[in-house]
């Protein structure tokens, strides 16, 4: 679904990804995990062409995005925004616009739906996120999980092949994670690719079907986030999931 | 083109202003009763005041001599100076303001061009007039069907606002043009602008004859200038009026007249003039009344500053939204090119302005005056409005415009639907705060000879002699249009408020 080839990029004189190659298949849940700096987030701003790089790729089906300025890469970047959603870590719901409004805007303004279809659709996807009561709320009257689950609503109403999602739990009380992990396993369930960025190792470990640990620019290491977990094979990790004998924390609980 | 109006021949005063004045000239009145002549001797000088800015022939600074005055009115305060036995001494005062400035007691005179008018009577003594001018009129050497005044019924001629030349227009049935300088009249003549230009001959001699397109059409009645003296200084008055009999005997005043090359037979009649015939002068024109004609043509003038506000407000937003988005997301060229705009039009008097889009190029730009009125203070607050714009899109977060990126907008869309939307929101009161600041200052292209609110108030205050009624009544027009603007934009934020 998604396969990044070399990806390089230097940011004011220091290498902030470094040669990643990685694929992202359909339906599979991806767990980005490392030390803050690693890259994990700039990882997945290059996917979708909002932050560009210096070399390597990043193929979307039959779209190429090369190096360069967004403006400068012409179509392909919007056919792959298209097709990669984005659920940023503060959400940035449209402040003017409705939780409807939002899910609504893209879809008429971007794929050309009609209102109608685009408000019964945009009904469709609040009902599925659980915020049905909640559609004529502007996103300063919502609660931080209420405007998460509508930038998910948002980026769905595109009707992407993959969902990119940057920190989805930091801004999230403890006690809302387990129902956030209940609407991503029924996304995994529909057939969505999901790349997920989280300090949060057990909601990974609960999620994901791989995990690919970036430390330093590169993919350090990668596998099924129990193995990750439970056994890393890297220093780097070890001593990032707080396994070194100093620490003696179990990671999971960090 | 001189460059502003350098002989303005009415107060171009805010009504708050004009309150001021009147408030200042109550107070200054019955101070130093009777004791005019006194004080000048005491003091050995007569001050005078006038304003540099008449030009010739009138008073100005000698260009040889920066500092040094030079005028057949220069000539004559120091004769008559010398005939009280002092010695004159110049005082630089605004035209418009001489007479409250008078009255303020700046000066000892005041002698500068100023014509024996009842409206001014009703504030000053006048003494006996020192020259004889005649009503000139000009009109196109292409325009054969201008023969005589009657002859311009119904359309426009131009000339100095609330002079003598103005009040005759106003009984005369044409439509009268109020202008600020001696040179724009004529320069909107030869333009096509108006048909027909009224003033002063030693004005028209100098600044409309020499103009290759212009003929005479004849001289079409008398006024008199007059030496203006403060109310209740009788004594003073009187020792001018001898010195002026004097010099008018001598033949020294016909001499002065004839060095500046504005003498003429009719200038003989200075010698026995009597105060029988300034009675008469004054007697002769009539004053007109704040009557309901009057209130029809306040509420005209409200219309036109409506019309020129809304109109260049209409041009002004959409015109700085484009310079906003061309200064934040066009190409560096393009940017750099609004910038330069946006300072050049802010850094710049709008009066300027408006001058050189209407007189200084109406060569290649055939302008009427209110289409240049929309047009120069539209160009002008387009800068404005850029720069509330720009603050606007710049407090909308840049995770708004990234977001709307990640769904797949191209860059444009994004900032129609998401950026510019929410940055209106935060620019409202800065544009409504402009539209007010706009409907005021609407008031300037009076320069460009638009009657609006403002200048109908000055014309009628120096009709009616009062600027405390005509100019409650512009105030209050201001208030009716700019407040339920206000109520309106801030009902809009609190809509907006919500989202």
């Amino acid at each position: 679904m998604i396969e990044v080839k070399d990806l390089s990029k230097r940011y004011e004189g220091r290498t902030v990804l470094d040669g990643i190659s990685a694929a992202f298949g359909p339906g599979e849940v991806v767990a980005l995990v490392g030390p803050s700096g690693g890259g994990k987030s700039t990882l997945l701003r290059c996917l979708n062409g909002l932050e560009p790089f210096d070399e390597g790729s990043v193929r979307v089906g039959g779209d190429v995005l090369g190096p360069g300025a967004a403006r400068a890469r012409g179509e392909q970047v919007w056919n792959i925004r298209r097709r990669v959603g984005f659920v940023f870590q503060q959400w940035h719901l449209f402040a003017h616009r409705t939780a409807l409004g939002n899910v609504m805007e893209a879809p008429v303004y971007v794929k050309g739906l009609g209102r109608r279809e685009a408000r019964e659709q945009g009904r469709a996807l609040l009902a599925k996120v659980g915020l049905s009561h909640r559609e004529d709320a502007y996103p300063s009257e919502l609660s931080g999980g209420e405007q998460q689950r509508v930038a998910i609503a948002r980026a769905l109403a595109m009707e992407p092949e993959a969902l990119l999602l940057d920190e989805p739990t930091s801004a999230l009380d403890p006690e809302r994670v387990g129902e956030l992990v209940d609407l991503l396993a029924r996304l995994r369930a529909d057939g969505l690719t999901l790349v997920v960025v989280t300090h949060e190792m057990r909601f990974a470990r609960e999620l994901a079907s791989r995990m690919l640990v970036l430390h330093g620019g590169r993919i350090i290491e990668e596998g099924p986030p129990a193995r990750v977990l439970d056994s890393p094979r890297h220093e780097r990790t070890r001593a990032f999931l707080g396994l070194d004998r100093a620490a003696g924390l179990s990671p999971s609980r960090s | 083109m001189r460059e502003f109006p350098f002989r303005a021949r009415r107060p171009v005063l805010l009504p708050a202003c004009g309150w001021v004045l009147l408030a200042l000239a109550l107070l200054s009145c019955g101070t130093e009763e009777g004791s005019g002549l006194e004080r000048v001797r005491r003091a050995g000088v007569l001050r005078w005041g006038a304003d540099a800015q008449g030009g010739e022939p009138y008073a100005m600074e000698d260009p040889d001599e920066p500092g040094r005055m030079r005028g057949f009115e220069v000539e004559l305060a120091e004769a008559l100076a010398r005939e009280l036995g002092v010695r004159a001494r110049f005082v630089q005062n605004d035209w418009s303001n001489l007479i409250p400035s008078l009255e303020r007691g700046s000066f000892d005179v005041a002698l500068n061009g100023i014509e024996i008018t009842p409206a001014r009577a009703g504030r000053v003594l006048f003494t006996r007039p020192y020259f004889i001018f005649n009503l000139r009129l000009l009109a196109r050497k292409d325009d054969a069907s201008v023969t005589r005044l009657e002859s311009l019924r119904g359309r426009r001629v131009g000339t100095l606002a609330n002079s003598q030349a103005w009040e005759l227009l106003l009984r005369s049935g044409v439509e009268a043009v109020p202008y600020e300088g001696v040179e724009e009249p004529y320069i909107d003549l030869e333009q096509g602008r108006v048909d027909g230009v009224l003033m002063d001959d030693i004005i028209a001699q100098r600044y409309g004859q020499p103009r290759p397109g212009l003929r005479v059409v004849g001289d079409v009645g008398e006024g008199y200038y007059a030496i203006a003296v403060r109310p209740g200084e009788e004594d003073l008055r009187a020792a001018l009026d001898e010195a002026l009999v004097r010099i008018a005997r001598s033949g020294e005043l016909r001499a002065i007249f004839r060095r500046w090359g504005i003498d003429s037979a009719a200038q003989q009649r200075m010698v026995d003039w009597t105060d029988a015939q300034t009675r008469e002068v004054l007697a002769d024109t009539r004053t007109t009344h704040l009557g309901w004609g009057q209130l029809v043509l306040f509420l005209q003038a409200a219309v036109v500053t409506l019309l020129v506000s809304v109109g260049a407000m209409a041009l002004a937003i959409p015109l700085g939204v484009g310079l906003a988005l061309v200064r934040l997301y066009g190409p560096g060229w393009a940017g750099r090119l609004a910038t330069v705009y946006v300072e050049l039009f802010r850094g710049t008097p709008v009066l300027l302005q408006l001058y050189v889009l209407y007189y200084g190029l109406a060569g290649v730009l055939r302008l009427d005056a209110l289409s240049a009125a929309v047009l120069g203070l539209g160009l002008n607050y387009a800068a404005y409005e850029s720069e509330v714009y720009r603050a606007g899109v710049q407090a909308v977060p840049r995770g708004q415009f990234e977001a709307a990126l990640a769904l797949g907008m191209h860059t444009r869309l994004a900032v129609r639907r998401v950026v510019m939307p929410q940055a209106f929101r935060v620019a409202l009161p800065g544009v409504t705060n402009d539209f007010i600041a706009l409907l005021k200052d609407s008031s300037l292209v009076s320069v460009i000879s638009v009657v609006e609110l403002t200048k109908r108030m000055t014309i009628t205050a120096v009709d009616v002699r009062s600027w405390l009624l005509p100019g409650a009544l512009c105030a209050l027009l201001y208030l009716a249009m700019s407040y339920p603007l206000s109520r309106l934009a801030r009902r809009l934020e609190a809509r907006l408020e919500r989202g």
